[in-house]
């Protein structure tokens, strides 16, 4: 009983990511037909949310696994970052300057994002009753 | 024997990971989020055992293949946080629109004036970008996926032990644009703060991640050739 509830359960999960893999090879298929110099996984994602906008994919068909998937979305980068051993030398040789870049691009950008969309935000709720 | 060994990295990095998120669950820390935890360990199992990075390469070709679809999940919280965006599509769209574009353009002219060469400007302008869409349009810049990934991942951890205090400071109190701020410079490290801060928040930071994400991805190819 127990073991039958899993089984379908795994079933489930295996077809669900099946079809997101068919979802994403149609996004890599698109971007390269069309010339878009966009990565082919998020042309497959724009892909599955015009399936689910109008209504041609239920959601549920598909939850299970997406659900896994951004849950984990970590753990399949872990091989990518595993490859930096490579560049050692230059962190230790630019490490500094690289933080100062990423600590102030990401202060500004989050001023910026913070600032204008409380600005918008404030004066269209003045507006409205 | 190769395939042995692609057994033993896949093992290796399905252990460090669910060792790194028990370790995150007891000691909440940046040093202990599960990919700089997870890559720390793997290489430091690597490099003991004798496996040479290079004999790593299959399970990371595995592992990365699934980076796909894991993507295209992505599709399901921004449905799900539809009426929040529809509700605040002007704040929402300008906000993360201009916060994109100001954080790319800081990143590759600070890393020029402070004369970082041409892989890292690259590589590191893309940085606000979620991780498994970032690795992808590294290529199509002519970046590297692996420093991509590096700055992605930092960038998360900065926005978010900087970015609530930095707000707070500034004056930043709508919860709309606090999540909207952390989504579109922080991505899914910035989404997990925001989730702590409010449903709101949450929702808002969901919805800038991916559409950070797709504007940038659009406006990238123009833009960095530019300024690089």
């Amino acid at each position: 009983m127990l073991i039958d509830v899993a089984v379908k359960t795994a079933c489930a999960l295996l077809a669900q990511l099946v079809g997101l893999l068919v979802l994403n090879h149609a996004g890599y298929a698109v971007a390269s037909a069309l010339h878009l110099p966009l990565p082919g996984n998020l042309v497959g994602m724009l892909l599955l949310l015009a399936l689910l906008v109008t209504g041609a994919l239920p959601l549920r068909w598909i939850e299970g696994s997406a659900a896994l998937l951004t849950r984990h979305l970590a753990f399949f980068f872990i091989p990518i970052t595993v490859g930096l051993i490579g560049f050692a030398d230059l962190f230790l040789e630019t490490g500094p300057a690289i933080l100062m870049t990423l600590v102030l691009s990401a202060a500004a950008g989050i001023c910026v994002v913070g600032l204008s969309a409380q600005m918008l935000g404030g004066r269209r709720r003045r507006r409205s009753p | 024997m190769s395939g042995l060994v692609t057994v033993f990295g896949l093992a290796v990095t399905v252990g460090s990971y669910a060792l790194s998120r028990a370790v995150a669950r007891r000691y909440p820390s940046p040093l202990t989020t599960p990919v700089f935890f997870s890559t720390a360990l793997i290489l430091l199992v690597l490099v003991s055992s004798g496996v040479h990075v290079a004999d790593y390469e299959p399970a990371k070709r595995i592992l990365v293949f699934l980076l796909g679809p894991a993507t295209v999940s992505l599709a399901v919280p921004l449905y799900k946080n539809r009426q929040t965006l529809l509700r605040h599509a002007l704040p929402a769209l300008l906000g993360l629109g201009v916060g994109s574009l100001v954080t790319l353009g800081a990143a590759v002219v600070l890393a020029r004036v402070l004369g970082l060469p041409e892989v890292i400007r690259v590589s590191i302008s893309i940085k606000s970008v979620t991780a498994p869409i970032a690795v992808e349009l590294a290529p199509i810049l002519q970046g590297n996926p692996s420093l991509t990934a590096a700055f992605v991942i930092a960038t998360g951890m900065i926005g978010t032990m900087l970015g609530p205090w930095l707000m707070t400071v500034m004056g930043i109190h709508d919860p709309l644009s606090r999540g909207l701020a952390l989504g579109t410079i922080s991505h899914g490290q910035g989404t997990a703060q925001a989730v702590t801060e409010g449903e709101l928040q949450g929702a808002a930071a969901g919805i800038a991640m991916s559409l950070a994400a797709v504007f940038t991805s659009c406006v990238a190819p123009f833009v960095v050739p530019i300024l690089k």
